[in-house]
């Protein structure tokens, strides 16, 4: 088995869905957290875009946080069973990305009056719009006790649960009216290692 | 082989991508161009789309959404993303870095305000774009002095992204002025003769 170590800040962030993939397929790695002020420090420069996660294997390293989640993904099997299986988690995963950019350009908004507006859209037409999107896919996959792909755990379903754990924070209930993400997340939340893990993985901010 | 169907707008954008994967392959598809201002989109296609945009892709009529996840399936079945588990990730890394630029240029490409969109593009171009091309160079030349390709040792999806952004960069060597070894990359890709066929030909749109 190589040697993993995910470097990023104490923070769940963007290294919090390498860490459940981890987690899920009961892989060891270094969890190895850099504080703030501690940052850029002499790490940046092992990073290839000067950003953080990085994951090295065996000293190699692989920068920006989807690639290295989808790497863990199909290395722990955990991506789907062929390569249309695996196009649909990308999917799916690219549109957890999506929301996260929407909100980011809240985040950015300095004016007062353009951020409450622009997260009213956001809270009452973009979020249930596209949640609405990702319900549908569940709900077509025709089980209540179902996975976005192929009928078994994937790193799709692990994105789900990391973007529970940040609009659960920032826009709490927003799956209220999602019956099949909200169970999803909550059976996947529930399986033995991946339980484990959200009671042992340092309680932080965000 | 399956047959292909690829829906965008009629425009490089999102689905450029694809389109270079399809032609560098020798893979024929359905290049599916929809005119909104006849209605085109949304019309009958939005019902299809699972996110509700564009492009799509539909494989003997299953449909795949996601510019990069399209992208990326294709890279796939044609044997253009590594050739190793390992190598796929970098070429996903070089992939996302291409996103990343895209999003800071369409960042100030649709500002209305032209004050605005000339400081925002200033920076970009004064700051943002060369530190993100820094980084690309010095990748490039971590794999064989750069004289080859990202990846490994052939022509990958990740060299067609690169491609791709010297388009989306206004198709001139200009931005690529102090990155010799992506401007030659580049252009090597470029030169290629399925993907050299494809830019004679393709149509000229102003996206």
């Amino acid at each position: 088995m190589p040697t993993y170590k995910l470097v990023y800040f104490n923070m769940r962030g963007r290294a919090e869905f390498a860490r459940l993939i981890f987690a899920a397929a009961g892989v060891p790695y270094e969890d190895s957290r850099i504080e703030m002020n501690g940052w850029p420090g002499e790490y940046k420069d092992h990073c290839p875009f000067g950003q953080l996660p990085v994951l090295e294997v065996d000293g190699k390293v692989l920068a920006q946080s989807i690639a290295i989640a989808r790497y863990l993904a199909k290395e722990f099997n955990l991506a789907g069973k062929n390569n249309w299986e695996q196009a649909l988690t990308d999917m799916i995963v690219d549109e957890f990305t999506d929301i996260m950019a929407e909100m980011k350009s809240l985040w950015f908004e300095d004016d007062p009056e353009k951020k409450e507006a622009l997260t009213q859209k956001f809270n009452t037409e973009t979020l249930p719009r596209l949640l609405g999107y990702l319900e549908a896919i569940l709900k077509q996959n025709g089980s209540d006790e179902g996975f976005f792909v192929g009928g078994s755990l994937t790193w799709a379903d692990l994105g789900l649960v990391s973007i529970n754990d940040l609009l659960s924070v920032a826009c709490p209930g927003s799956f209220n009216n999602f019956p099949l993400l909200a169970g999803l997340i909550k059976r996947v939340r529930e399986t033995p290692r991946v339980a484990e893990w959200i009671a042992k993985r340092p309680n932080t901010p965000r | 082989m399956p047959s292909y169907k690829l829906v965008y707008f009629n425009g490089r954008g999102r689905a450029e991508l694809s389109r270079l994967i399809f032609k560098a392959a020798g893979v024929p598809f359905e290049d599916v161009r929809l005119d909104s201002s006849k209605g085109e989109w949304p019309g009958e296609w939005k019902a299809k789309a699972p996110f509700g945009q564009l492009p799509l892709l539909f494989v003997d009529g299953k449909v795949l959404a996601q510019s990069k996840a399209v992208a990326r399936y294709l890279a796939k079945e044609f044997n253009l993303a590594g050739k190793t588990s390992w190598e796929q990730a970098r070429c996903d890394m070089f992939i996302d870095e291409f996103e990343d630029i895209g999003a800071e240029v369409y960042k100030f490409a649709f500002e209305k305000d032209e004050a605005k969109k000339a400081e925002l593009s200033g920076k970009f171009n004064s700051e943002t774009l060369p530190r993100h091309l820094g980084y690309l160079e010095a990748l490039l030349k971590e794999n064989n002095g750069g004289k080859g390709y990202f990846v490994g040792d052939s022509l990958t999806w990740a060299g067609l992204g690169i491609a791709n952004v010297y388009d989306l960069l206004g198709g001139t060597d200009a931005p690529f002025a102090k990155f010799p070894l992506l401007l030659a990359l580049a252009k090597r890709v470029r030169e290629n003769p399925k993907v050299a066929e494809y830019l004679k030909t393709r149509a000229q749109t102003p996206f």
